[in-house]
């Protein structure tokens, strides 16, 4: 079972996870990894964000990337979800879970998602705070977390 | 997805946008048109033989006043307490015709744009008024913002043609205009390729999407595409940035990748969803 979705609303984690068992009794492990708006990021008193896409491309990077981990770590079951448009402190950004055997392959497949996303789904953040409107710039340490998974 | 029309609410109907939440800010805006005239029209304006009198001043007044009575002409627009508007004349008698230019300030919520417009606008029909005894023929053109300043969409300014020669100008702005498709010069049939822009670097060029012909490009690249649009304008040199990613046809893409009409290129700064 895959699911890739961009959307505006919230997503809501339970019927997620359900519908990637669908049931099944051979999935063993299942990890989820949700990321949400904090209030600080470089600078204090983030009050909203604003999430752009690149439709299509988007979509086809997720995709590409949920096809990839099914084949890597055997899984039986992904979702990646992603929300846009202007977000609040506290809500939820990403959500991507994975199911398959076991717990090992689970967390790492989840984690190369969300590392792998991060650094090449195009989604660009507008941070607002008191002081102004900021584009959000790209992180080394995000750069790093993604070129580990590269295969050699 | 990114710029929405603020003036319509979420049924699509027509509503005021309540700006009582938004910060009060210097705001500024520059707009400009001109009126074409016959060259003995011109020399009659200036030499001041026209039957109605003195056509700049009465002009420059109809432009303060219209900038005021801006709310009560466009729908959707808010009552603003102008706290200045000037309105200047350039005889160009080469054109041959008369420049006219349109400044606004406010310490406002919202900006002052349509004040300049309407400003530049009923200058120019006085001056179509004042001049229609002697020549009927006259045109009222290029009515365009210039640039703004202050509030919350930042600051703006039209992109001007960088080889074009002044006479040329005006003519050739709308043609250099980047911010859509409508005002690209490119024939629809002509072989080109689609360019599209995003986030921080969509927002410093003013710009969505152009329209590149495969003719102005030395070679089928992106390396040469980028060239033909620093050759355009001067500001596409951004796109030279180290850290400038691109896209052909939605896949992650090298500058040496070969071009075909009706490709789609984009460019965009480094990824920070998650």
């Amino acid at each position: 079972m895959k699911t890739i979705a961009i959307q505006t609303e919230g997503f809501d984690l339970g019927a997620v996870e359900s519908s990637l068992i669908q049931g099944r009794s051979d999935l063993g492990a299942m990890v989820s990894f949700v990321g949400r708006v904090r209030d600080f990021s470089d600078r204090p008193g983030v009050r909203a964000l604003t999430l752009e896409h690149y439709p299509g491309m988007t979509e086809a990077v997720l995709d590409a990337l949920a096809d990839e981990a099914v084949a890597r770590w055997r899984l039986g079951g992904v979702a990646i979800i992603h929300r846009v448009g202007r977000l609040s402190p506290g809500d939820e950004i990403v959500l991507v879970a994975v199911a398959c055997a076991h717990r090992k392959a689970a967390f790492e497949a989840c984690e190369f998602i969300i590392d792998r996303l991060k650094t090449q789904a195009p989604f660009w953040k507008k941070e607002h705070s008191d002081e102004g409107d900021r584009w959000v710039g790209e992180r080394m340490s995000d750069r790093w977390a993604s070129e580990r998974w590269e295969e050699s | 997805m990114s710029r929405t029309f603020t003036h319509l609410n979420a049924r699509g109907e027509a509503h005021m946008v309540d700006v009582g939440d938004k910060p009060v800010s210097h705001r500024e805006a520059l707009a400009s048109a001109r009126v074409r005239m016959a060259a003995e029209t011109l020399v009659r304006l200036v030499e001041g033989g026209l039957p109605k009198g003195d056509v700049l001043a009465t002009a420059r007044i109809a432009g303060i006043q219209a900038a005021k009575r801006t709310a009560e002409l466009i729908p959707l627009c808010h009552t603003l307490p102008l706290s200045s508007v000037r309105i200047d004349f350039d005889i160009d008698p080469a054109l041959p015709g008369v420049l006219v230019e349109a400044r606004c300030r406010v310490e406002g919520r919202t900006g002052v744009e349509m004040e300049a417009l309407t400003a530049a606008s009923v200058a120019c029909l006085t001056l179509y008024d004042m001049c229609k005894a002697v020549d009927k023929g006259m045109v009222v053109e290029a009515l365009q913002l210039e640039r703004k300043t202050g509030g919350k969409s930042g600051d703006w300014q039209r992109m001007q043609a960088s080889d074009a020669s002044p006479g040329q100008a005006a003519e050739s702005t709308a043609a250099a205009e980047l911010g859509d498709e409508e005002g690209d010069a490119v024939a629809p049939q002509a072989a080109s390729v689609r360019v599209r822009f995003f986030a921080e670097l969509r927002e410093r060029l003013q710009c969505d999407s152009v329209s590149v012909p495969m003719t102005d490009m030395d070679t089928t690249t992106i390396f040469a595409l980028k060239q033909a649009l620093i050759a355009r304008d001067p500001r596409f040199a951004a796109l030279d940035e180290p850290r400038v990613l691109c896209a052909l046809n939605r896949r992650m893409s090298k500058l040496d990748a070969s071009l075909s009409p009706g490709d789609e290129i984009a460019f965009f700064p480094p990824v920070t969803g998650g």
